[in-house]
């Protein structure tokens, strides 16, 4: 299941960027979360079976230039219209927003109808939950941080492959940097926006959220802020299941998100 | 040669369950607050103001006093109001503020105002240190680490100029704005309070203080690192275009005294008392939240030291009570032993200020005052007097770890 994908270097929207890529036929976007992108997961490669599967290292984050001026996720949001822009990926294209960047999708959506044709939120950040809080990174290590994100972090092959015992002192600058990044987009308000939840209201883009049950980063109750507040959205919840679908679920989530990708509107 | 000698205590809340701290990995930000009790710390501020006092009254240049959050480490969550206390308390001496904590503060006026407010107070006696805050302290305030420098230099430069400018004017920053800056509170020192910038750590620290003319204070560092922070100083003042003498560089230094030897060693335990640490114990992510130190402060010797052990010290030391007096990090002894060690650290150091952290954890009050007894009676007038009248400039020893 590691069918073949690119690692590169693109120059995009004025910045220097990384950017993993597979597969053949339509395009789909991948936008990660806080946590960064740490390669080619099992999921990408399934789905790159059946789309060209694009998945830049947002700005900041892992080996992607930063530039001083996005300090804020509508920053980000800004910069992800124009690395599609300067890409020539046809639009409108699907897109994928795990957690930071479904919260980063969902921006785009709310001020850009025409750039995503289906769009699927991840344990999305950016709602503030009904009841709980979001999970505190900035409180605890990195390593801390990936354990608390699965479920099952001792039977997840994904965890074990990315953050398990061959951690090295590069992979845990890296993950530095990337909470450096995250710190500057999400420090305060932490992991929401005072205006989000208004917005979501405007969206027209056909969606579907994902979450896993056991999600131990956001509650699962702000799945369920995502569906009420985005007209016609609806829920896919995953079992056994942390804040990372998918890398703890791979199938399951590939599945539902495959189901929902080819589907007639 | 060292011009003048401050007295030092973080003023710990030295009531706290310590069991319960080694129970939970660290000492500090989430330790509960029920374990505070505030009349406990009334009869701590009683004692460590009288001493203060004291140590103004008998032969001290004056005091240093700072500010600590959510950390039984230190009584003093804001160095403005400890200040203002000793404005009003003290007669005599230099009130020396290591410092205010400036990238907390969403209103750096509020601080120009209170540093101004308190210059007149004692009638000219403030020194103003600004400081960037412990780590935990990001964490504690909500200020948002990665812009932790940048706020710093911002609000600095608000102050100075709040107090050198004539106001009304406008201040259009990056993390401050203001319609109008126009305190009118201003220091009674010209053109302001002298500046000084403690630091422990950061190579940008002691750059910056340099590019500013301002005197580096180093926080009782082993002495064997010593020559990295004011070498560092020394090349930046070079391209800044001056030559530092012995008025750009104060020292932090733990002095345990006591009649005997033997008594000062035992004594000087208090000063790590915190979990047979100096600082307290805390995770590394708290000490370094995101972006709180840069990649080239994180590699620093320093910063290896101070995070290296398994117990991560602020300002170290994590180490054992011997290596601390090996590394010079404490000296103690009877007034000749102290004497004699702290004339090696003037040897190395020069400083034109000496303050002695002279006090600190379960040590008693009779203890305290009879170690300022000795301070002020014999160490302080023998090293004012030590290379007095010889060429000034650190020298080359080299110094075993």
């Amino acid at each position: 299941m590691t069918a073949s994908f690119t690692e590169e270097f693109v120059e995009a929207a004025g910045l220097r960027i990384q950017l993993r890529r597979g597969g053949a036929g339509a395009p789909l976007l991948i936008l990660h979360g806080e946590l960064g992108v740490p390669g080619w997961l099992s999921a990408y490669a399934q789905l790159a079976q059946h789309f060209t599967v694009y998945v830049p290292s947002l700005p900041g984050f892992g080996q992607s230039a930063r530039p001083d001026w996005i300090i804020s996720v509508r920053d980000l949001a800004a910069w992800v219209t124009w690395f599609v822009r300067d890409l020539k990926l046809p639009q409108p294209l699907p897109v994928i927003g795990s957690s930071l960047g479904g919260w980063v999708a969902a921006e785009i959506a709310t001020v850009n109808p025409g750039l995503f044709t289906k769009m699927v939120l991840v344990g999305a950040a950016g709602l503030k939950p009904d009841e709980g809080q979001v999970w505190d990174y900035f409180m605890h290590s990195n390593k801390e941080a990936f354990a608390q994100a699965f479920f099952d972090p001792a039977n997840a092959p994904e965890y074990a492959r990315y953050y398990g015992d061959g951690w090295t002192r590069e992979d845990e600058l890296q993950a530095e940097v990337n909470r450096e990044m995250a710190a500057r987009l999400v420090w305060k308000p932490y992991m929401r926006s005072h205006t989000l939840l208004a917005l979501l209201g405007g969206i027209t883009t056909p969606t579907l959220v994902v979450w896993g049950r056991q999600d131990a980063i956001i509650p699962l109750n702000v799945c369920q802020g995502y569906v009420r507040a985005i007209p016609g959205a609806r829920a896919h919840v995953l079992d056994r299941c942390g804040h990372l679908p998918e890398m703890e679920q791979p199938e399951a989530f590939v599945s539902a998100v495959r189901e929902f990708l080819t589907a007639r509107v | 040669m060292v011009k003048e000698v401050y007295f030092f205590t973080e003023m710990g809340y030295t009531a706290y369950p310590q069991d319960e701290a080694r129970r939970r990995g660290y000492n500090n930000l989430m330790l509960p607050n029920e374990h505070f009790s505030p009349e406990r710390a009334q009869q701590l501020y009683a004692m460590y103001f009288d001493e203060l006092l004291y140590c103004t009254e008998t032969g001290f240049d004056g005091v240093m006093i700072n500010e600590h959050h959510n950390n039984p480490l230190s009584m003093m969550p804001s160095v403005n109001v400890i200040g203002a206390v000793l404005a009003r308390t003290t007669r005599k001496g230099r009130i020396v503020f290591l410092g205010n904590v400036l990238p907390i503060h969403d209103n750096p006026l509020r601080v120009a105002e209170e540093v101004a407010m308190i210059d007149i107070l004692s009638g000219g006696r403030v020194v103003c240190g600004f400081v960037r805050g412990l780590g935990q302290e990001s964490l504690a305030t909500n200020t948002n680490p990665i812009y932790n420098r940048e706020r710093f230099d911002e609000a600095h430069n608000v102050i100075i100029k709040a107090w050198t400018t004539p106001g009304p004017f406008r201040w259009e920053g990056r993390h401050f704005d203001y319609r109008v800056v126009n305190p009118w509170m201003r220091p009674l020192q010209k053109p302001h309070p002298p500046i000084w910038i403690p630091g422990v750590v950061s190579p940008e620290s002691v750059r910056w203080a340099a590019e500013h003319r301002y005197p580096y204070v180093a926080l009782a560092p082993p002495l064997h690192v010593i020559d990295e922070i004011y070498d560092l100083y020394d090349e930046v003042a070079a391209k800044t275009g001056f030559t530092p003498t012995s008025e750009q560089r104060g020292y932090v230094i733990r002095v345990s005294v006591a009649d005997t030897d033997e008594q000062a060693y035992e004594q000087g335990r208090h000063f790590f008392w915190q979990l047979g640490t100096s600082f307290g114990i805390a995770p590394r992510h708290w000490l370094q939240p995101p972006g709180y130190v840069s990649r080239e402060a994180r590699e620093s010797r320093r910063e290896q030291a101070r995070v290296g052990g398994p117990n991560v010290v602020p300002g170290g030391p994590a180490l054992s009570y011997e290596e601390a007096h090996a590394t010079y990090q404490i000296v103690s002894g009877n007034p000749d032993t102290v004497i004699r060690k702290l004339q090696r650290i003037i040897d190395v150091v020069d400083p034109g200020y000496m303050i002695f952290w002279g006090r600190e954890g379960l040590m008693s009050h009779e203890v305290a005052v009879r170690g300022i007894d000795l301070m002020t009676k014999e160490v302080i007038p023998a090293i004012k007097a030590y290379r007095a009248d010889r060429e000034q400039g650190r020298q080359r020893i080299a110094v075993t770890r």
